[in-house]
């Protein structure tokens, strides 16, 4: 192994590194030596025991839209505890939900991750199921008044999809490519009692995407 | 001074407290379970970060970050945990599809073939959440 390459494997693990180091700190809650050196060494021993892969090639970090990503994120989580405690205490068991399929566009599994994560935090939003081949959220939504509260989820929730694609600097698919999200034609003002909300435009659900081999 | 922050920090502990009883009665008034994370995982989350923040107020600065810890955590797990207690009751038909306006799930499994009560989930249960007519659709 060439001198070079090892650096090259010393700096891939070095963030993981750090934040086990820092764990290590904050939760002894001193920086004496010995927790400082023990730390580092016991930090190095588990990046180098347990290596994990690369697991979002090429991809820059954009501090300003991360910061905007956790502020929306600050904002959602207040005004998702001020939803879900109205609703409980407005309505109670008489509250309709719904679950939605939110269709993505970003093809990877950290990025599907964070975007279920943060739905979840989200108003209104929880993710009961990943469909990770399809590129596909199904969200339990509370509480749902009508259509238009569903239409608006989905919105919301692609649009959270979209900030957690920019703030890693991540292109989004090409449109051409995988599943479309829902045309957001405006719904009908008075649904009829059992909308086909989803119309069977695909009926095979859309072809799965290439998924370069990776596991369902 | 001392007193600016003492009432800060009321008023965050007191606020977060209220977020935590509000989170429990939904807990208590939602019919499934599904609906009841939506409480659990939200309601909960908000009053447990309100009283860290105020807890961080009044404590030295030095404890912050530990503090800060404990939110990052609750933040990562929460949702992880809602996601496989949600998918379990879903595929357990503890969801109750009275209370379900539109369900893309169920069309979606429809469509490839494999139905929800196809599958092998728990018989609909006894309890509160249990919905005895959801074999139907």
């Amino acid at each position: 192994m060439s001198r070079g390459e090892s650096f090259r494997r010393i700096l891939h693990h070095l963030p993981l590194v750090v934040w086990l180091w820092l764990l290590w700190m904050l939760l002894w809650g001193s920086t004496s030596a010995v927790v400082l050196i023990g730390g580092l060494l016991l930090a190095g021993a588990g990046a180098m025991i347990f290596p994990l892969p690369t697991v979002l090639p090429g991809v820059v970090p954009r501090p300003l839209w991360i910061g905007a990503l956790l502020f929306h994120l600050l904002a959602d989580l207040v005004r998702s505890g001020v939803t879900v405690a109205w609703a409980a205490v407005r309505h109670g068991g008489r509250t309709r939900s719904a679950i939605m399929e939110v269709p993505l566009h970003v093809d990877n599994d950290v990025l599907i991750t964070v975007v279920a994560e943060i739905t979840t935090i989200a108003p209104g939003t929880v993710v009961i199921e990943i469909d990770r081949r399809r590129r596909r959220l199904y969200v339990h939504t509370l509480p749902v008044r009508d259509l238009r509260t569903i239409v608006r989820r989905k919105k919301e929730t692609q649009d959270l999809e979209r900030r957690v694609a920019r703030s890693v600097g991540h292109r989004h698919g090409p449109p051409g490519r995988g599943p479309r999200p829902d045309p957001p034609s405006d719904p009908p003002p008075d649904p009829p009692p059992d909308p086909p909300f989803d119309p069977p435009s695909d009926p095979t659900g859309g072809t799965p995407p290439d998924h370069r081999g990776r596991r369902r | 001074m001392t007193v600016l922050r003492d009432v800060v920090t009321a008023v965050l502990f007191l606020t977060g407290a209220c977020f935590c009883l509000l989170g429990a009665v939904g807990l208590l008034r939602f019919r499934d379970t599904v609906s009841r994370l939506h409480a659990a995982s939200k309601a909960q989350t908000l009053g447990l970060l309100l009283i860290l923040v105020g807890a961080a107020v009044h404590r030295p600065l030095g404890e912050a970050p530990v503090l800060l810890l404990v939110a990052l955590f609750q933040l990562f797990n929460a949702p992880i945990t809602s996601q496989i207690v949600g998918r379990t009751a879903y595929r357990t038909h503890a969801v109750d599809r009275r209370r379900l306006f539109v369900d893309e799930l169920a069309d979606r499994l429809a469509r490839d073939g494999t139905p929800l009560h196809e599958q092998g989930g728990l018989t609909p249960d006894k309890e509160e959440g249990g919905n005895p007519d959801d074999t139907d659709r």
